[in-house]
């Protein structure tokens, strides 16, 4: 990824001459405050620098009226310093003065950009925004976004100056020192932002306007932020003005003696002064006083300090309200118990939670006929077995994420729901991110990782690149447990609806649309305030779309983020949703207190840690969860009896039965205009806006049936099976439903290995060989598609260059990409070469192929991947566990390897040379492959040629374990270490 | 936040009392402060909550506990006295009487042991003041409007304070012969030495601020004389109408109102001229009647005097060592509480009520006691929930004990009527405090604020009702 970019003016690009050289090269966008002086003072005559001023005047009576005219003066300005020859132009804050105030520097910057771009004369001068306001990450991707070239952010560099004035910073680092360390983490936090939008370049994101607006009305958006999306109108001008004009004259007003000149903000961390929390005091004590003693008082002095605290502008629902309809009894109306089926807790992994969290909300939603969600992070299958009273910890809905930790065949066969997550509403375009202090012996055993390795999950999934894949997974997941329902999670965001049709055509059963404010707790500070947007607008975007295109009858659609109260379920569920999500509200009950201090694993309350002595003082219990769920459904009960609902199905869709609450008289919220949410399409075809009939079963056709029929000697008996069939590429994830019906009958362990044995001739379709489990090996004399392999869990696939095939098996790719995507343990041995991504997410199959393509390894935790020949670039990228053995012919392996995470060395070690020698004999064995017979031959020649490539991290944590063995008179496990250590 | 598992890491330290053997001969202040590291150490307890109850619910000033703990935790103890100092006209006293409903608000205190808060905010203030940080910092401009403070308890003093920093002219009437009011003559010395009141003071002289003493209002100077010279006033004279107990025999010379006895000694302490009827205790049989932390100061009182006997009595019913469930967390919790002045001898009985005080003709020499038993009340219908507790008095279990002298520590009904409040004629809400609307009286230019608008309460509510009246004075007058 690069920040590099050239700032002047462009000239015609179908030309060359020395002129177009006449740029500045900037390394990244951040200016310190010499460098703004530096170039002020450039005396060039092909290299201009003019400064422009964006102040406007504090004191005129109509404000909104200064400030466009100073916008429009602005512009003026910017194209005269174009006219005199200009070709960098500085648009500067610092003359402000008691009667001049700061132009909001966004507002200018886009004023300028999309000014002069409709005057022709954006290529020909960079602007340059010098301004106080920009401090964090956000502001800078703001600015850059909408047309700055490059940023002096010259407050911020003051602060800090001051700040070690003051003895904030230690003063033996020097000032240039703090601003590299500040340029340096904003230059990170760019970056992150732009690989959250897949954008890898600065001269990409630049001016490409990724950016939705919530709450500007359109005057403000057309003229100087042209075509960003914002779909609720909202302030104009107007209140820009005076708002920048409080601010400024809060700054020249004198304040009496004691009283603190900046206000603490509370922002991130409640402050009673500052910013308005849904999360407080009052409501998360309010409800954990009303679960414990079960006190619906209390639960509705709750709902009450919620529902009204969202009046006060914190979400956009506590902005609408109810059209009231013809109340009904309250004894007519459907049961809490049928209500609160609908209801779900969040996705939270064994791992950022604790166990006995997550089986605290496993075991209450499975009480009350809900569902539980697994997170990303595997589930104990210990947990499958019901408890002696009857509970079960058994998640009904099991997540497979971008990272598939845990996801075996066992995982997905116990699944009701199996839940694709794309993204997640609080922190939309980034994986999941486990800190290695969270890591202990038990979490690391079900995500098949290293204790003390942090674990990142890939941003995307690696077998979905298109919606087409998506279809194929859903497929893949459907086979590996048929009957269960898959759902996919969405994050809002505009354009949601358009994916979530997509969604609805690949055959999903539900689409969760998750908002912006929820999971706070494990989000980067940088994702919290402006990543995603609110579950009201991506919610009716996709009522909308879905109902238009006529998909909504087959597909469910659930909402998420902050759901608190009934009120929250009657909004979503007239907006469209038929189910729902809690996941901060079911921490709260459970003790937390929001200290958000996730990350760093010493939640005192026994939650967000791994720590045996916190998890300790757990004090949750699934009653707790259960009288909530309960109070929540009595309110959407005494909700529905006021609008006249007897059936909660009744209510959804009807968006005609909200509007806009217009009590609510605040000065900025006057602009509002919530058509584009409420609005609902034609229907009176009767089309349904409900989910009302299932999507259609696809797995009738499957080859599986076949197999399954002739190895039932070995699925019910474990009697050795052979058997042998032709295989199509229409065949897709061949084994997965064979491997479903295995694990259900025999256990996670299988069958004994090499029970069944399917040898197939011919081309096998994508995902050939799927979750297979334990027992069963696949021999596949031909070729096979995309996806082999996927979640491996224990089976074992040998593909085969057929006898007397034209070519070396060595030099042709016989298998597609992608290869053992999220394997967890089985062999793969690939006679010939494999496509790109190679054992991606592996973490514990061994896998073994006479060549690859790029990216081999990638993100792999575990495992044993030998490659017998040529491989790709990027090697080893964010491998943090396994181990790989490379052929190193040419002697160029370190150049195609990615050396970020790993290390390289030669086999020398006897316990090496052993592991190899007999994984390339068994790639004889199975394969019969004349490369490995070369190789064993000429053994002495060839070992040395091998590279050992080792993840830093798998390494340290190795030897830590080792050490832990050797010492095992003592009793200090490796989990202590993680914590201690 | 301080240190990542800095909870698990240090245990929380207690401040130490001097010996008891020691202290009980003098009325010098107990507490044994911790060292800097100390505190550095407990300040490093602290987590930084995303939620930090401590400032958002414990803490009736909002102070801003995360962030001086994390200050101190860095060294940067200048800065925290300013920040503590933003919030609180007087962390000095706070620090040491408040009964620290931030600490019972920690999150800590759920499950382990809370914050040292306010014993940090002791040493925090008094590093500013040892450093010479805490300066006199007088308005920079005035306003030319005069404010009188009736009373100069903590709320007439925080407002005077904060009133005379915004640029008006304060004047702080006392009625008696020092300012400070419950500050200087309700708590004993060994809680709050009266210097540390006077050091303060010269910062509210040096500000500004007029304090005149020995004036009562309503006798010494009128109603009439006040409205002439101010352009408002701010009654913060407290709820001194204290609670009597109506039985037989509660009209004995020797059955003294708690503040009344606590006065006397405090005065004692501070050289005022007292008249010749001083309570003392000494060689005396003492019971308290009343559990609560007057009591309690009574209790330390008396045995400093020298007192042969000292009893206890409170009508509720022992409270549990843990958090009961009908006061959770983060709420102030019903549980046992011991204090510096039990430690040094005093027998406590629980669910007794006095039926009678019986002696000679003018001295009571017995009280007349049953045991009571709080039976909850039939639950509420709808809600299943009971409607609170009813006390019940049990048959034949009478007991006498033997007193020289009683003290009534019963808490306050009140401010007292009789006098300005009557003659101002201003209106009283349902509980006979004086009524107010963001602090104004039914007289617009008569302002009040504290316990006279609250009823008795905490030195820490004081301020922040004498704070939160300023602003509402500061901005009448800067739109009359």
């Amino acid at each position: 990824m690069s920040l590099m970019s050239f700032v002047g003016k462009k000239r015609n690009f179908l030309e060359e001459s020395p002129e177009h050289c006449r740029q500045l090269k900037l390394p990244h966008p951040i200016l310190t405050n010499e460098d703004i002086e530096r170039l002020k003072a450039v005396k060039r005559e092909d290299f201009r620098v003019a400064t422009i001023h964006a102040v406007f005047d504090a004191n005129e009576p109509d404000a909104g009226e200064s400030l466009r005219k100073a916008l429009d003066t602005l512009v003026d300005d910017a194209e005269k310093a174009i006219n005199n020859g200009a070709s960098l132009i500085i648009i500067s804050d610092r003359n402000i003065s008691p009667d001049k105030a700061a132009i909001p520097s966004l507002l200018a910057t886009g004023a300028v950009h999309h000014g002069l771009l409709g005057r022709g004369l954006r290529g020909k001068a960079g602007l340059i925004i010098e301004t106080g306001e920009p401090r964090e990450v956000m502001h800078f991707c703001l600015l850059c976004g909408y047309g700055a070239n490059a940023v002096n952010p010259y407050l911020a560099f003051e602060t800090l100056f001051e700040l070690r004035r003051q003895g904030h910073l230690p003063a033996k680092i020097e000032p240039t020192q703090i601003a590299d360390n500040y340029i340096a983490a904003v230059k990170k936090g760019i970056l992150k932002v732009m690989s959250k939008m897949g954008i890898s370049t600065l001269r990409s994101y630049h001016n490409a306007q990724l950016f939705e607006a919530i709450g500007l009305n359109r005057d403000v958006i057309d003229k100087y932020l042209t075509g960003t999306s914002s779909r609720i109108n909202g302030i104009g001008l107007d209140e820009i003005a005076c708002d920048a004009i409080s601010r400024h004259k809060a700054a020249f007003e004198e304040h009496p003696p004691g009283t603190p000149v900046l206000e603490l903000g509370g922002e991130y961390l409640f402050r009673h002064t500052g910013e308005r929390h849904t999360w407080n005091p009052v409501t998360v004590s309010r409800l954990q006083q009303a679960v414990r003693s079960n006190n619906p008082m209390l639960y509705g002095e709750f709902a009450q300090a919620v529902n009204e605290q969202a009046e006060k502008l914190c979400t956009l629902r506590g902005l609408f309200e109810f059209e009231p309809g013809k109340p009904v009894p309250i004894e007519e109306i459907e049961p809490a118990s049928e209500i609160v089926k609908r209801f779900c807790t969040g996705a939270m992994s064994h791992g950022s939670i604790s166990k006995e969290t997550h089986e605290c909300m496993a075991i209450a939603m499975n009480r009350i006929g809900a569902m539980s969600n697994t997170g990303e992070g595997g589930e104990d299958p210990a947990r499958y077995t019901p408890e002696p009273n009857g509970d079960s910890k058994n998640c009904g809905i099991k997540q497979v994420a971008s990272g598939r930790f845990g996801v075996t065949i066992n995982y997905l066969s116990h699944a009701k729901e199996l839940q694709i997550k794309i993204a997640q509403g609080a922190k939309p375009g980034e994986g999941g991110q486990l800190p290695g202090h969270k890591v202990t012996e038990e979490i690391a055993r079900l995500r098949y990782s290293t204790v003390g390795v942090t674990l990142i999950s890939p941003p995307p999934h690696h077998d979905i690149y298109s919606i087409e894949d998506l279809a194929q997974l859903i497929y893949d997941l459907k086979c590996s447990n048929p009957g269960v329902r898959v759902s996919v999670k969405l994050v809002a965001e505009v354009g949601v609806g358009t994916i979530a049709a997509g969604v609805a055509k690949a055959n999903a059963d539900e689409v969760l649309i998750s908002g912006h404010d929820g999971g706070t707790g494990a989000s980067p500070l940088s994702s919290i305030k402006h990543a995603g947007i609110p579950w009201e607008l991506g919610l009716a975007e996709t009522q909308q779309v879905l109902v238009m295109n006529r998909l909504r009858d087959r597909i469910r659609v659930q909402a998420d983020g902050q759901m608190k109260t009934g009120r929250d379920v009657v909004v979503g569920a007239l907006l469209g949703a038929e189910r729902f999500g809690f996941g901060t509200a079911a921490l709260v009950m459970l003790g937390c207190t929001l200290l958000r201090k996730c990350h760093e694993g010493a939640c005192p309350f026994g939650i967000a840690t791994q720590d045996p002595e916190l998890r300790k003082r757990f004090r949750g219990k699934p009653e707790y969860i259960e009288r909530y769920m309960f109070f929540v459904a009595e309110e959407v009960r005494q909700i529905m009896s006021q609008l006249g609902f007897r059936k909660f199905d009744d209510m959804i869709g009807h968006v005609e039965r909200l509007g806009t609450n217009k009590a609510i008289e605040h000065w900025k919220a006057k602009g509002l205009d919530f058509s584009a949410i409420f609005y609902k399409p034609d229907v009176s075809d009767g089309r349904a806006i409900r989910q009302i009939v299932s999507q259609p079963d696809k797995l009738a056709d499957h080859l599986d049936w076949q197999i399954i029929e002739k190895a039932k000697p070995a699925i019910e008996n474990k009697k050795h099976t052979v058997i042998e069939m032709n295989i199509r590429n229409l065949n897709r994830t061949v084994g997965a439903i064979l491997s479903n019906r295995i694990v259900t009958k025999n256990g996670p362990e299988g069958l004994p290995d090499n029970t069944l044995q399917v040898i197939f001739n011919g081309s096998a379709g994508q995902s050939f060989g799927a979750f297979l489990a334990p027992g069963v090996t696949f021999k596949l004399t031909g070729q096979s598609n995309d996806y082999l392999g996927k979640g491996l869990s224990g089976g074992r696939i040998a593909v085969i260059t057929p006898a007397g095939a034209p070519f070396a098996a060595k030099e042709n790719i016989i298998a597609g990409n992608t290869l053992l995507y999220g394997a967890t343990s089985g062999e793969v041995y690939i006679n010939g070469m494999a496509g790109e991504r190679f054992a991606v997410r592996n973490s514990g199959a061994i896998a073994i192929a006479e060549g690859v393509g790029d990216h081999c390894c990638e993100y792999m935790t575990g495992g044993t991947v030998v490659v017998l020949g040529r491989t790709g670039c990027n090697f080893a990228a964010g491998m943090s566990g396994g181990i790989a053995y490379v052929l190193d012919e040419t002697s160029n392996f370190d150049t195609l390897c990615n050396l970020d995470m790993v290390e390289l060395e030669s086999v020398w070690q006897k316990e090496d040379v052993k592991i190899l020698i007999d994984l390339v004999q068994k790639h004889f064995d199975w394969t019969g492959s004349a490369r490995a017979h070369q190789i064993l031959s000429n053994w002495m020649d060839c070992v040395g040629k091998f590279v050992k490539v080792v993840p830093f991290d798998y390494r340290k944590a190795l030897e830590k374990m080792r050490a832990a063995e050797q010492r095992n008179t003592e009793t200090t496990p490796a989990t202590e270490e993680v914590f201690y250590g | 936040m301080g240190e990542i598992k800095g909870f698990m890491k240090y245990k929380r330290q207690p401040t130490g009392y001097r010996p008891v053997e020691e202290r009980i001969h003098d009325f010098k202040e107990l507490e044994l402060p911790l060292t800097p590291e100390q505190i550095q150490q407990q300040a490093a307890r602290c987590m930084d909550c995303g939620i930090p109850f401590c400032h958002g619910v414990g803490c009736p000033l909002y102070n801003y506990i995360p962030d001086f703990n994390e200050l101190i935790y860095q060294g940067n103890w200048r800065e925290a006295c300013e920040l503590l100092h933003s919030t609180n006209n007087f962390p000095e006293i706070t620090g040491r009487v408040c009964p620290a409903p931030c600490e019972t608000a920690c999150t800590l205190a759920i499950s382990d042991q809370p914050v040292l808060i306010r014993h940090i905010e002791f040493q925090i203030v008094e590093r500013g003041f040892a450093e010479g940080w805490i300066k006199p910092m007088p308005a920079t401009k005035k306003t030319g409007k005069r404010v009188g403070i009736i009373g100069s308890g903590p709320a007439g003093l925080a407002a005077a304070q904060q009133l005379a920093r915004a640029g008006h002219d304060v004047v702080v009437f006392e009625k008696d012969q020092k300012i400070g009011g419950i500050l200087r003559y309700g708590i004993p010395d060994f809680k709050l030495d009266k210097s540390v009141i006077d050091r303060r003071l010269k910062q509210l002289s040096a500000e500004g601020v007029q304090l005149q003493t020995d004036i009562t209002v309503g006798k010494d100077i009128s109603a009439h004389y006040l409205q002439k010279q101010f352009d408002c006033i701010c009654l913060t004279m407290g709820a001194g109408q204290a609670r009597g107990i109506p039985v037989q025999g509660s009209d004995y010379e020797n059955i003294v109102y708690a503040m009344d006895y606590l006065t006397s000694q405090n005065k004692l302490c501070g050289g005022d001229t007292i008249d010749s009827r001083a309570i003392n205790a000494k060689d005396k049989k003492v019971v308290v009647i009343g559990g609560g932390d007057t009591g309690s100061d009574c209790v330390g009182t008396a045995r400093r005097q020298g007192a042969k006997q000292i009893v206890q009595i409170e009508i509720l019913p022992k409270p549990p060592i843990d958090r009961p469930d009908d006061t959770p967390w983060p709420n102030w919790p019903r549980i046992m509480r011991t204090s510096s002045s039990h430690q040094e001898g005093c027998e406590r009985l629980w669910s007794v009520m006095t039926t009678k005080f019986t002696g000679t003709e003018t001295k009571v020499s017995k009280i007349h006691c049953c045991k009571v038993d709080w039976v909850q009340q039939d639950n509420n219908a709808s809600t299943g929930l009971s409607t609170g507790w009813k006390l019940k008095e049990i048959p034949g279990t009478e007991v006498i004990l033997d007193a020289d002298l009683v003290l009534l520590a019963l808490g306050f009904v009140h401010v007292v009527h009789n006098g300005l409040i009557t003659e101002l004629g201003l209106d009283l809400d349902s509980r006979g405090n004086v009524a107010v609307k963001n602090f104004q009286t039914s007289q617009p230019w008569i302002f009040a604020a504290g316990d006279t608008i609250n009823g008795a309460s905490l030195v820490v509510r004081a301020i922040d009702s004498g704070r939160a009246a300023a602003t509402a004075i500061d901005k009448w007058l800067k739109i009359t």
